[in-house]
Formats: C-alpha cells, sequence, structure tokens
C-alpha cells in the first residue's frame, strides 16, 4: 500500500512545477487585467487633474486630502456605510429565519425553494428598479391606491432617498445571504444540537450556544457578499435613490463625468479602503475560519 | 439492594413499515455497565437513542431512575451521551467544552471551574484545557467527550460506539480505563458496540440484539458459555455447531447421537426424540490420538496464531474447529486423524438458525 503509494507521488520539485503550469495561465490574467490596472489607477489618483490630459504632471496627496476634509464627501461616506450597516442588518434579521426555516427541509425540497428565491436575481437590475418606481411613485401603485381610498391627498415622497434604496437592494441582496447562511446550517451535523440537549440545553439555549456560533461562516459569508454588493451598487442606487441620496459611487460616477479622472481614481481607492477595512471588521468580530470540519 | 436507574418496558419503535425495535425489556442496575451488543442494524443505536428521547418510542415506556421520562424532552432527562463522532463544540475550548452541561445546569461559574479541572484531571487532560477540539488528537477528543458527559454526574451515562473511531491498541486502552473510571465513579452506563469482545471485556451484563429484537441478557461468561441460540453463539466468536437427537437422559444430562458419534451434554429441557443443536467452543475441544474418546475427525489445515494454534477438522458431521494452547500443545499435522472430545458442560443445546 505505502509503496504504490509513494511510487505514485511525484517529487516535490516535479509537483510544484506541475502547480506552478497549472496557476500560471490564471495568474497571468489577474495580473495584466486586475494587478497592472489597479496600480496604474492608484498611479493617477496621485496626480492634480489636467484640463486635456487623463491627469495632470503634478505628483499630490491632493485628491485624498481634499476628499477626506470636505465635509460634503465625509457626509456621502457616512450615509454609504450606514446604508450598508441599514441593508445588512435587514438581511440579516430577515435572512436568517428564512435560512433556519430552509435547512430543515428535505434535501430536495431545500433546493427548489433555493431555486425560488433566486428567481428575482435572472431580471435586471434595472427592469427591478423600475419596478420599485412603478410602486414607490409619485404615480405609482402605493399613492395611487391610498388616494383613491381618500387616505391621502398629496402624494407620499416614497421615492429618491435612502429608504428607497434599502429596501430595493435588501430585496436583490437578501438571497446571498438566505444561502449562504442555509448551505451552512443544513451541512451541520444533527449531533452538535443533540450533545447540546444531552447536556441539558433547552430549544432556545442549544439555538443561543451551538447553532448560532456553528454558523458563523454562513452569516459571515452572506455578512461579505451582501456588503461587497452594496458598495458596488449603482442602477439601484441612482434609480431609487435620485440626486439626494448619493452614495459613494454615485460620486465615483460624478467625477468620470465631469472629467476628473484622478478624483474619480481616488474616490475609488477609498471605496476599496473602506470594503477592505469592513471585511476585516467583519472577520475579526465573527472568526469564522474558528469553526473548522463542522459538516461531517 | 440493587436498584435500577434505566428501565424500558415493552418498547417499540418502527420507521415507517421498519421495526427498529421490537417489545424491548430492559432493567439496568446502578453502578453497572450494560452493554447492547448486535450487527449494525440491530436496533441496538436506536434503543440508546429512545433511552435519551432522541427517538420517541411507537409503544411502551421509558423510565430514569424510577421517573416515567417517555414524554420527557431529552434536555430535562437525567444522562448524559459520548457520541461516536464526539461532537465537540468546535467554536469551545476543552474547558469550555466539559463546562457546557454545568453551564445548562446554571451551576455557578467557581464550581463550574473546580468541577471541570477535576473531570479532565480523572481523563488525564488537565494541561490541555485551552486547546480547541482541532488541536486534540482522536483519543484525546474521545477523553474530553468522557469527560463532559461525566462532569454532570448523570444518572446514566450512554455511550455510542465511543471507541469505535479510534485505532486497536488505544481501543484497548481506553476500555480499560474507561472501566476503572466507571467503577471508580460508580457511574451507570449503557454501552453500544458491534464489538463483541470490547461488550464481554467492558460489561457487567450484555444483551445481543437483533432485528430489533434482545437475543439474550446476561453476564459476559453467561452468554458466551451459555447461548440461548445459534447466533448468539456464532455473533460472540467461533463456535463448533453439530445436529443430533436426544436418544435418552439421566437427571440433567442428555445422549445425543450426532452423525460422527455420541456426546453427553448438560440440557435440563431437550426431551427424548428432539431433534437439536449442539455449539461447543473451539477453546474446550480437545484433540486425542485416533484411537482415544470422542467423535473422530482428520485435521484439514493448522493456523498458528502464537499463544494459540487453530486447528481445522473435518469430522463425519462437519467440520470441527478446535484451538490449543500452544504451551500444552501436542502436535498435530495435518491429514492426521484425531479424536475430539469436550467436557459434557462445555456443549449447549442452541436454537437453530430459522435457515
Amino acid at each position: 500500500m505505502n509503496d504504490v503509494k509513494s511510487r505514485r507521488v511525484k517529487s516535490p520539485g516535479v509537483k510544484s512545477l506541475a502547480a506552478w503550469a497549472l496557476l500560471t495561465p490564471p495568474l497571468a490574467v489577474a495580473l495584466i487585467f486586475f494587478v497592472i490596472p489597479l496600480l496604474y489607477l492608484f498611479y493617477i489618483s496621485l496626480h492634480a487633474a489636467s484640463p486635456n490630459e487623463i491627469y495632470g504632471s503634478v505628483l499630490t496627496l491632493e485628491n485624498y486630502t481634499s476628499i477626506l476634509s470636505d465635509s460634503f464627501y465625509l457626509g456621502i461616506i457616512r450615509r454609504t456605510l450606514g446604508t450598508a450597516a441599514a441593508i445588512l442588518g435587514l438581511c440579516l434579521v430577515i435572512g436568517y429565519p428564512v435560512a433556519y426555516f430552509v435547512a430543515l427541509l428535505s434535501p430536495r425540497r431545500r433546493m427548489i425553494v433555493l431555486l425560488l428565491l433566486l428567481f428575482p436575481l435572472m431580471v435586471s437590475n434595472v427592469v427591478r428598479a423600475y419596478g420599485w418606481v412603478a410602486i414607490l411613485g409619485r404615480r405609482g401603485v402605493i399613492n395611487t391606491g391610498l388616494r383613491d381610498f381618500g387616505v391621502i391627498d398629496v402624494p407620499l415622497d416614497l421615492l429618491y432617498n435612502t429608504e428607497a434604496v434599502v429596501v430595493g437592494l435588501m430585496t436583490i441582496l437578501l438571497p446571498y445571504m438566505v444561502i449562504s447562511i442555509a448551505n451552512t446550517l443544513s451541512a451541520l451535523d444533527p449531533r452538535y444540537e443533540e450533545a447540546a440537549q444531552a447536556l441539558g440545553a433547552g430549544p432556545v439555549r442549544t439555538f443561543l450556544h451551538v447553532t448560532l456560533p456553528l454558523s458563523t461562516p454562513g452569516v459571515a459569508s452572506g455578512m461579505l457578499l451582501v456588503f461587497l454588493l452594496t458598495l458596488s451598487a449603482y442602477v439601484t442606487i441612482t434609480l431609487l435613490g435620485g440626486p439626494r441620496s448619493k452614495l459613494l459611487v454615485s460620486m465615483v460616477y460624478d467625477s468620470v463625468v465631469g472629467f476628473q479622472w484622478p478624483r474619480a481614481a481616488a474616490l475609488a481607492f477609498i471605496l476599496l479602503a473602506l470594503a477592505l477595512a469592513l471585511t476585516g471588521v467583519i472577520l475579526a468580530v465573527l472568526r469564522p475560519n474558528r469553526i473548522e470540519g463542522t459538516g461531517r | 439492594m440493587s436498584e435500577t436507574d434505566v428501565r424500558l418496558d415493552k418498547v417499540r419503535k418502527s420507521f415507517g413499515a421498519v421495526m427498529a425495535v421490537n417489545d424491548v425489556t430492559l432493567d439496568i442496575e446502578r453502578g453497572t455497565i450494560f452493554s447492547l451488543l448486535g450487527p449494525s442494524g440491530c436496533g441496538k443505536t436506536t434503543t440508546l437513542r429512545l433511552i435519551a428521547g432522541f427517538e420517541q418510542p411507537s409503544a411502551g415506556e421509558v423510565y430514569i431512575r424510577g421517573q416515567r421520562v417517555t414524554a420527557i424532552p431529552p434536555y430535562r432527562r437525567d444522562f448524559s451521551m459520548v457520541f461516536q463522532s464526539y461532537a465537540l463544540f468546535p467554536h469551545l475550548n476543552v474547558a469550555e467544552n466539559v463546562a457546557f452541561g454545568l453551564r445548562m445546569r446554571r451551576v455557578p461559574r467557581v464550581e463550574r471551574g473546580a468541577a471541570v479541572k477535576e473531570a479532565l484531571g480523572l481523563v488525564k487532560l488537565g494541561e490541555l484545557a485551552g486547546r480547541y477540539p482541532r488541536q486534540l488528537s482522536g483519543g484525546q477528543q474521545q477523553r474530553v467527550a468522557l469527560a463532559r458527559a461525566i462532569v454532570v454526574k448523570p444518572a446514566v451515562l450512554l455511550l455510542d460506539e465511543p471507541l469505535g473511531a479510534l485505532d486497536k491498541m488505544l481501543r484497548e486502552e481506553m476500555q480499560v480505563e474507561l472501566r476503572e473510571l466507571q467503577q471508580r465513579l460508580g457511574i451507570t452506563a449503557v454501552f453500544v458496540t458491534h464489538d463483541q469482545e470490547e461488550a464481554l471485556t467492558l460489561s457487567d451484563r450484555v444483551a445481543v440484539m437483533r432485528g430489533g429484537v434482545i437475543e439474550q441478557v446476561g453476564a459476559p461468561r453467561e452468554i458466551y458459555d451459555r447461548p440461548v441460540s445459534e447466533f448468539v453463539a456464532g455473533f460472540l466468536g467461533a463456535s463448533n455447531f453439530l445436529d443430533g437427537q436426544v436418544v435418552s437422559r439421566e437427571g440433567g444430562i442428555a445422549l445425543i447421537e450426532t452423525a460422527g458419534g455420541r456426546v453427553r451434554v448438560v440440557a435440563e429441557s431437550a426431551p427424548v426424540g428432539a431433534k437439536v443443536r449442539l455449539a461447543v467452543r473451539p477453546e474446550r475441544v480437545r484433540m486425542n490420538h485416533a484411537d482415544g474418546e470422542g467423535l473422530s475427525a482428520q485435521v484439514r489445515s493448522i493456523v498458528y496464531r502464537g499463544s494459540v494454534t487453530h486447528y481445522y477438522m473435518d469430522g463425519a458431521g462437519g467440520p470441527l474447529l478446535a484451538y490449543a494452547q500452544n504451551a500444552a500443545a501436542g502436535e498435530w499435522a495435518i491429514g492426521e486423524d484425531v479424536c475430539c472430545a469436550w467436557d459434557v458442560e462445555s456443549g449447549v443445546l442452541v436454537a437453530p438458525e430459522r435457515a
């Protein structure tokens, strides 16, 4: 047995050579289309704007300092984080119970329910955002309905505010949260819950002390997906938020449209830094990697 | 004098059309290890889960320390359990795992610390209190699972093939340790296993199960030496089986005519004329020279096993197997004609397998 094994395993040098041969193409693609442009973008962000070039010749930190000392931009950053936090909170509070019950289903039914949850994602974000406009707008379903029943005289402003953005994005991102958590929960060995019960923990304490902590890998990946997709969403926040509820992404777009390339690049990097920092916070708080081999 | 810690009264459990446990009645005495032994699918694990309350019986009653617990959920029953996979909580370290049951029982923090320390000391893991389960070997995880279960001082400790995942050496070591620990603490334990040696080593009493039914309950020596059925005799180790007919009896001893000759056996119940099946353990078989007493047979093959030698023989009534201690061995050769005999109390009449 051992002989067969050792004969089949190549020497370490050959093995790592094969690994590198397999890794090189994707690494090259990542380098050419991601790392180099990113470095270039960072280089651009360190220059002053120029009226006829992409960036001027002066090397400066001006873009970063002006953004981070401008109360307008700081307000946008705050609003971006607030919106993301609200969406995250709602997705967790609504998504976890849904995931819990999905995980209780038989594998076949679970698949059907998860497909149903994914179904809305097959509709374009643009179409869906206009769907919300049709519902929440001044001449939308809700306002005309309320007016027809005489509840209101003047249409309510349901659209073009942060709440509309939160609701619109939350409905798009909720399936990511549900699917992440449900997958972790359904892979959980039922012996853990039985062990807790054998030690005297009732259903509530079993959930709080065992099931919930053991589901943190799913919660963490769901939170990261929702958070990062929130930061990069554009169509939904533009169509539902209007000019008064702009987020950081909108600023990048506005700067590009205004030919402020270096500023757009700096904003993009601030966005990236925020994403990295909060990813770090989520991982540090939930520590999903401490749960290992729970699915056996 | 002896108190019953666990009692199953005519318990049945069916899963759909399958009767996993069929009319099981058991009494388990305080301070003893009771083993449920049988092949996979015999209902032994389901029986354990019925005691725990993870399964609800379809009929019958479960009692723990005299209290009827049939309708009581697992977390209100006075037991703890060691799982085959250990099921240590991966997000808690060793000390926190062991403290879990005490926390759930709302034991104050100070007492908790002392109890955890004591339990970890009992399983010789005191220095690993801060480690996480994934940092432990299989044997260490097993000890933590045991410490977690005994620290709450349960009325009954349930063990579901707890040593099944360990290698042979470690398993035998843990069997001895488990037995010592159980006797020191006077714990009542129910032990599920498919390993007959383990059951014989560990238990005060053993229930041999098959097809959801208990075939025989008794002390290890009793079920090994006096099996009631061919299944029990065969499951607990090798056995010779001889078919015959009772030709006469005097007192408790029956004379049985077999194809290879007549043998005498202790048998209280078999009437003259009855067709019977006789079981004899191979280590009880004495081999003599061809002109000696006993059933004649010819040596077919010999397996040397160190402390013993196994002799496979062909007799008139079918194959015969004998284990001879090598210290006292007369040497036999393949093809040699021999005679096989055994003491009158070494043979047992068993219920034959339904063919």
